[in-house]
C-alpha cells in the first residue's frame, strides 16, 4: 500500500531533465514555487471547510448562509482576533525580526 | 464519445481532497492564462525592449534578441516562473492519486487485457526501442515520459498522460465537451462530403482518447493506433476495453509503420507534429501518404500556436521550448507543413490548412489541421 507522501514521493522522483529558472536568483524561484503550492492547498482547505459549512448547516436544519452570518462578539470575539494576530506573527516573523541581515 | 474527464476502470480514484486539489490548480493556470499572459505581449514593449535598448543601443531584432529581451522583464520572468510552478503543479496534483491507487490500477489493466472476449487487441513490440527524441524528455514535464514502462502492467505514463492532460486543457479554458477527434469529424463532415472510413490509423494515439473516440461515433470502423511507449499503450488499450470500444493498438515507431501500403481509408494524427523533430515529422507525414489508400484522407491535427501576427508573438508563444520540456514546439510552430505534405506526395492543389474552432469551450480555443486527399 503506497501512502500519500510515498506516493508524492514517486512522482517527483520520476523526473527528468533540467529545471530552468526564470527569475534572476534561485531562492526567490524556489520560494515562490512554495508559495504557489500553499496557495494551492489552502484553496483545498477552504474547499474542506465549506463541505463541514454545509454539512453542519444541513444538520442544523438551516441554510448555509446563516451558518456562515454566525458572529461573535465580547470574549469570543477577542479568542478569535488573538488567534488571527497570532497567525500573523508567525507568517510575517522574518519581517519583524530586530536582527540585521548578516550579510550587511 | 466525451473524451475528457470520462470515467473508466484504469483511471485513477481520487479522493475528494485531490479533486479539489486538481480543481484549484485548473484555477491557477485559468488565471495565469486569462489574466497574466495576455499582458506579456504589452509588457515586451513597456519593460524588455526599453531594458534590452539600455543595454544593447539599439532595439532588439532577432529570435535570440527578442528572447533575451523578454527575460530582462520582470513581469515575464514572474509569469514565466509562476507558469512553471502551475505546470509542475499539474503533475504533482494527478501523480499523487496514479501512485497511491496504482495497485489497483494495474490489476484491473490485467484483467481487462487478459479477458477472453476483448473487443480490440494490443502488440507491444519488445524489440523495438522507443525513439530518444521523444522517449528521453519529459515532453510538457510529465514525469518519466511518454515512454516510461516500470513493469509488465505498468500504466503510470497514460494516466498521467490523461489525467494531466485534463487539468492541464481545463485550465487553458478548453471545454470538458471538446475532442480533437470531434473536431476531425467535423471537418470530414463539412469538407469531405461527411468522408467515413472503413478503415483507419491514428499516429501517436498516446492515452487513447481519439483513438477511442472514433469507434465510439463510427462502430463499423475498423482502427489500428500507433504509439512509441508500452505503459501509455497498455493503458490506452485498457481503458479502450473498459469504455466497451475495439481499437487495435500498436507499438511502432510513427516513421516507420509495419503496415502495408494503402492499407487504411482514413490516417490522422492528433498533436503529435509539435511533438517531433523536423526528420520525424517529414518521415511520418510520408508514412501517411504510403499508408492511406487512393481517394483516402490524411489529417494532421495539432495545436494552433502557428502563424504568430509578429516576431514578439512567436517568441511569447515560444516559452515551452525553453520551459515546458516542448523541445520541438517551435520547430512545428514555424514548419512549412504544406511543403512536407506536397515532398510526401500529395498534390499541391488538394493540401489544405485548416483554423478549427473548438467544439465545447472559450471562444478563442482553435485547433490546426493539415489535410491532404491522396489521388485516384
Amino acid at each position: 500500500m503506497t501512502n500519500q507522501a510515498q506516493a508524492i514521493a514517486a512522482l517527483i522522483e520520476s523526473a527528468r531533465g533540467q529545471r530552468p529558472q526564470s527569475l534572476d536568483n534561485r531562492e526567490a524561484e524556489e520560494t515562490l514555487n512554495i508559495a504557489l503550492a500553499l496557495l494551492v492547498e489552502l484553496s483545498v482547505a477552504n474547499d474542506k471547510i465549506d463541505r463541514l459549512e454545509r454539512v453542519v448547516a444541513e444538520m442544523r436544519g438551516e441554510d448555509v448562509a446563516t451558518l456562515r452570518d454566525i458572529r461573535y462578539d465580547g470574549e469570543v470575539a477577542e479568542q478569535r482576533q488573538d488567534a488571527t494576530d497570532a497567525l500573523l506573527m508567525r507568517a510575517l516573523r522574518v519581517l519583524i525580526d530586530p536582527r540585521a541581515p548578516a550579510n550587511d | 464519445m466525451k473524451v475528457r474527464d470520462v470515467q473508466h476502470a484504469v483511471l485513477p480514484r481520487t479522493t475528494a481532497e485531490e479533486g479539489c486539489r486538481q480543481n484549484a490548480v485548473v484555477s491557477l493556470r485559468r488565471l495565469l492564462n486569462s489574466k497574466v499572459r495576455p499582458r506579456n505581449v504589452g509588457i515586451f514593449e513597456s519593460e524588455a525592449a526599453p531594458a534590452f535598448a539600455e543595454r544593447h543601443g539599439r532595439q532588439p531584432q532577432s529570435h535570440e534578441e527578442v528572447r533575451e529581451a523578454f527575460l530582462m522583464s520582470p513581469g515575464y520572468r514572474m509569469w514565466s516562473a509562476a507558469n512553471r510552478s502551475a505546470q509542475e503543479m499539474i503533475w504533482v496534483s494527478v501523480g499523487e492519486p496514479t501512485y497511491r491507487d496504482l495497485e489497483r490500477m494495474e490489476q484491473a489493466t490485467k484483467e481487462l487485457i487478459e479477458a477472453d472476449d476483448k473487443l480490440g487487441s494490443l502488440s507491444l513490440d519488445s524489440s523495438y526501442h522507443p525513439s530518444p527524441e521523444v522517449a528521453d524528455v519529459d515532453i510538457h514535464l510529465q514525469p518519466g515520459g511518454y515512454a516510461m514502462n516500470r513493469s509488465d502492467y505498468d500504466v503510470v505514463s497514460g494516466a498521467l498522460y490523461e489525467c494531466g492532460g485534463n487539468v492541464f486543457s481545463f485550465g487553458q479554458g478548453i471545454g470538458r465537451g471538446d475532442s480533437k477527434a470531434g473536431v476531425i469529424m467535423r471537418l470530414l463532415n463539412e469538407e469531405f462530403d461527411g468522408f467515413k472510413p472503413a478503415k483507419m490509423l491514428d499516429i501517436g494515439c498516446s492515452a487513447g482518447a481519439a483513438s477511442a473516440a472514433y469507434p465510439a461515433e463510427w462502430p463499423d470502423v475498423e482502427i489500428h493506433a500507433v504509439d512509441l511507449g508500452a505503459g501509455m499503450l497498455r493503458y490506452a488499450h485498457a481503458r479502450a476495453e473498459s469504455l466497451g470500444v475495439a481499437v487495435n493498438f500498436h507499438q511502432m515507431d510513427a516513421s516507420d509503420m509495419r503496415f502495408e501500403d494503402e492499407s487504411f481509408d482514413l490516417v490522422v494524427s492528433h498533436n503529435l507534429m509539435h511533438e517531433i523533430g523536423e526528420e520525424k515529422r517529414r518521415a511520418m507525414i510520408r508514412e501517411s501518404f504510403r499508408l492511406v489508400r487512393p481517394g483516402g484522407v490524411v489529417i494532421h491535427q495539432d495545436v494552433a500556436i502557428r502563424n504568430q501576427p509578429t516576431l514578439v508573438h512567436e517568441i511569447e508563444r515560444d516559452w515551452d521550448t525553453h520551459f515546458n520540456g516542448e523541445v520541438h514546439w517551435n520547430t512545428y510552430a514555424t514548419a512549412n507543413l504544406q511543403a512536407d505534405m506536397i515532398a510526401a506526395g500529395f498534390p499541391e492543389d488538394n493540401v489544405v490548412e485548416h483554423d478549427l474552432s473548438a467544439l465545447h469551450g472559450m471562444a478563442n480555443n482553435r485547433w490546426y489541421a493539415i489535410s491532404g486527399r491522396k489521388p485516384l
